[in-house]
């Protein structure tokens, strides 16, 4: 039994998770850093508390303040979400010691898996196919570069330097030419020692050409381990997915069954308990090498969510909860599309912006969810991750399903702060994309000279002229009003006093 | 009423004419709607919504499907804007300075390497040029908007 869950993360997620403790009649903690007050997740939850503290480190990773709120407060169990401590094999013990449920898979399966070398090593014993490459056994910097330089003799160019407690593209380089390698190895180093605080590196074969399809996993305390098909996630910018799908494009049953038992096969190697996702380079000829897994729910997971029906993280509340999983025999219907919204600039080699949401105004109709931790407002800070939402998009068929994310991303309007939503528009039309012929070097290989907003310059005149009628017409001051208490006719509280006869 | 503009770099003069409460553009017309919204309508007859909003000087504007950052400059300002320098892009610390003064770049050559939201990013040169000045050393710490290097071309 669960009463009570703390959700140990922000935003999105956040929102994500404490929506469905809501759903299951569960009792709520929100906890948020002083510069994430009055944000959406903290009004959802039954209780929020505020971490003290000003830096990440202080607050949504400070693991002693984050159980002492649990302890306080009652909470019988703690969602890490995704990123923060999520895969801090140390804060899962530190709560499963203080008697509160961990929702997630046990310490030592997170341990096996975060340190990716290790992980390696597992799934080759487990039998699960490896990228060719080789691992590093060295902390030592320069005994380190003497290592990976004679290691890359054998490994062959280009290839992809990798830090051992990587992730989310940090602390990754691709290495095409030799003489760039020891450069490359230092700051791939240097960053992970600064994300991590661990700044071993080993090398992997980079396989150009190849899909990244991954495996979404469920597995409960009464020995059952399911997979729940694919996603796609093959399009991806400096090593960060930005358009996932299920299922593939390119998926038969045969290699779905394949991959699937491949990625049982891994989680049941280190007794996995919960939803977890087994990650998969997928080469041109049908072959598949194991290249991670991630102990966590996935950004990515509503995709999986609406083509099979099944709430992961409802499962997860019940799998910690000592549960068996609710769902059933699998099948998977239509196909969705999950495009993150990045407050970044994609004509500018993708670097983070920061600013406020003056109107952020989503799409609306049938077939669209929209995940998200932000409003109209407020400001988009670099504080913290620059993802703004998750559009995610359902249809009975591919085709549909782009037809449909291409209005929806039509009508998202998001002004003051610039995003990536114009070129995940753009990416819609793109014709690997359309045609499912999309693989990691998609973005480098379509824009190798970066991507450009392309438009008719009527498109821009319109523009123009609405500019100028809004500054003609004072109109940003009509917006500011038009909130406020003494506005038009539309106002509620205006309608709050009227008299009926 | 006119107006004046800079919109990717370039000055654009506008001037609409408001009748009743319709604004015209040659052949485009345009109507501020309830809750703030343009309708525009083209000459075809097509009629389509802009949303704007203004931060700072500059006015965002989503018109079918894209966005554009126009900012209202004061009529006769001085363009100022080629002075050549690379600016950071958000606040973070520098972690390696690949050049100094007086060197000759390239276009895409790496001048420095500035670490931001935990992320590596590399600032590269626009174009060829001199180096005139490099304003920041190793392990500085930068706001946005800062300027990291001037160069003349």
């Amino acid at each position: 039994m669960i009463n009570t869950v703390l959700v140990a993360n922000r935003g999105e997620i956040a929102c994500r998770i404490l929506r469905a403790c809501n759903e299951a009649g569960l009792n709520s903690i929100a906890i948020y850093a002083p510069n994430d007050a009055g944000t959406l997740f903290t009004e959802l939850a039954s209780r929020s508390v505020r971490l003290e503290g000003e830096t990440i480190a202080d607050t949504y990773l400070n693991q002693q303040q984050i159980l002492a709120i649990a302890v306080e407060y009652g909470a019988d169990a703690i969602h890490p979400g995704f990123g923060f401590l999520s895969e801090r094999a140390d804060f899962a013990q530190a709560v499963i010691d203080a008697g509160i449920n961990w929702i997630g898979p046990a310490p030592q399966a997170i341990e096996m898996m975060g340190d990716k070398m290790t992980a390696r090593m597992t799934m080759k014993a487990a039998g699960v196919p490896v990228i060719p490459g080789e691992e590093i056994d060295s902390d030592d910097e320069a005994e380190m570069v003497a290592a990976i330089v004679e290691s890359s003799q054998r490994v062959g160019y280009p290839l992809l330097l990798k830090a051992s407690s990587g992730g989310g593209g940090k602390g990754m380089r691709k290495v095409e030419d030799p003489d760039e390698l020891v450069e490359a190895i230092m700051s791939a180093r240097r960053e992970a020692i600064t994300a991590f605080g661990d700044g071993r590196v080993y090398v992997e074969r980079l396989l150009t050409g190849s899909k990244h399809v991954e495996i979404q996993i469920l597995a409960d305390k009464h020995g059952r381990t399911i997979h729940l098909g694919e996603r796609e996630c093959s399009v991806q910018r400096r090593h960060q997915k930005v358009f996932e799908e299920s299922p593939c494009p390119v998926m038969t049953e045969g290699l779905r069954s394949r991959m699937g038992e491949a990625a049982v096969l891994a989680a049941k190697a280190v007794d996995y308990v919960g939803a977890g996702t087994v990650e998969f380079l997928l080469a041109a000829n049908g072959e598949f090498f194991f290249l991670e897994m991630n102990t966590r729910i996935q950004v990515e997971h509503p995709v999986t969510e609406m083509v099979t029906g099944v709430d992961l993280v409802r499962e997860q509340l019940r799998i910690a909860a000592g549960e068996p999983m609710s769902c059933g025999e699998l099948m998977m219907r239509g196909h969705s599309i999950e495009v993150r919204l990045y407050a970044e600039d994609a004509s500018n080699n993708f670097l983070p912006a920061i600013g406020p949401l003056a109107i952020f105004r989503a799409p609306q109709g049938p077939g669209i969810r929209l995940d998200t931790g932000v409003r109209e407002g407020d400001l988009v800070t670099p504080n913290y991750d620059p993802m703004l939402a998750k559009l995610i998009v359902w249809a009975p068929s591919r085709s549909e399903a782009l037809q449909r994310m291409r209005r929806a991303l039509d009508e998202f309007v998001v002004l003051g702060t610039t995003t990536n939503i114009r070129f995940l528009r753009e990416l819609c039309d793109n014709r690997d994309v359309v045609s499912g012929r999309t693989d990691t070097m998609l973005i480098e290989r379509v824009w190798p000279d970066g991507w450009h907003p392309d438009y008719e310059e009527t498109t821009l005149d319109a523009a123009l002229m609405a500019a100028a009628i809004s500054e003609s017409a004072g109109l940003h001051r009509a917006v500011v009003a038009q909130a406020g208490i003494e506005s038009g006719p539309t106002s509620p509280f205006q309608t709050l006093n009227r008299r009926y006869p | 009423m006119q107006n004046e503009f800079k919109v990717g770099g370039e000055k654009v003069e506008v001037t609409v004419a408001k009748n009743d409460e319709i604004w015209s553009l040659g052949e485009y017309s345009g109507r501020i709607v309830g809750d703030g919204r343009i309708l525009i309508t083209a000459a075809d007859g097509q009629a389509r919504f802009a949303h704007s909003a203004k931060v700072g000087d500059t006015w965002w504007v989503h018109f079918d499907g894209h966005i554009f950052c126009i900012e209202k400059t004061e009529p006769g300002s001085t363009d100022n804007d080629s002075d050549g320098g690379m600016v950071a892009p958000m606040p973070g610390k520098i972690l390696d300075v690949k050049i100094a003064n007086g060197d000759n770049v390239a276009a895409g050559q790496l001048l420095l390497i500035m670490e931001a939201m935990k992320m590596e990013h590399r600032i590269v040169a626009p174009s060829d040029g001199v180096i005139k000045q490099v304003n920041f050393a190793v392990g500085d710490q930068v706001q946005q908007g800062d300027v990291l290097v001037e160069m003349s071309e």
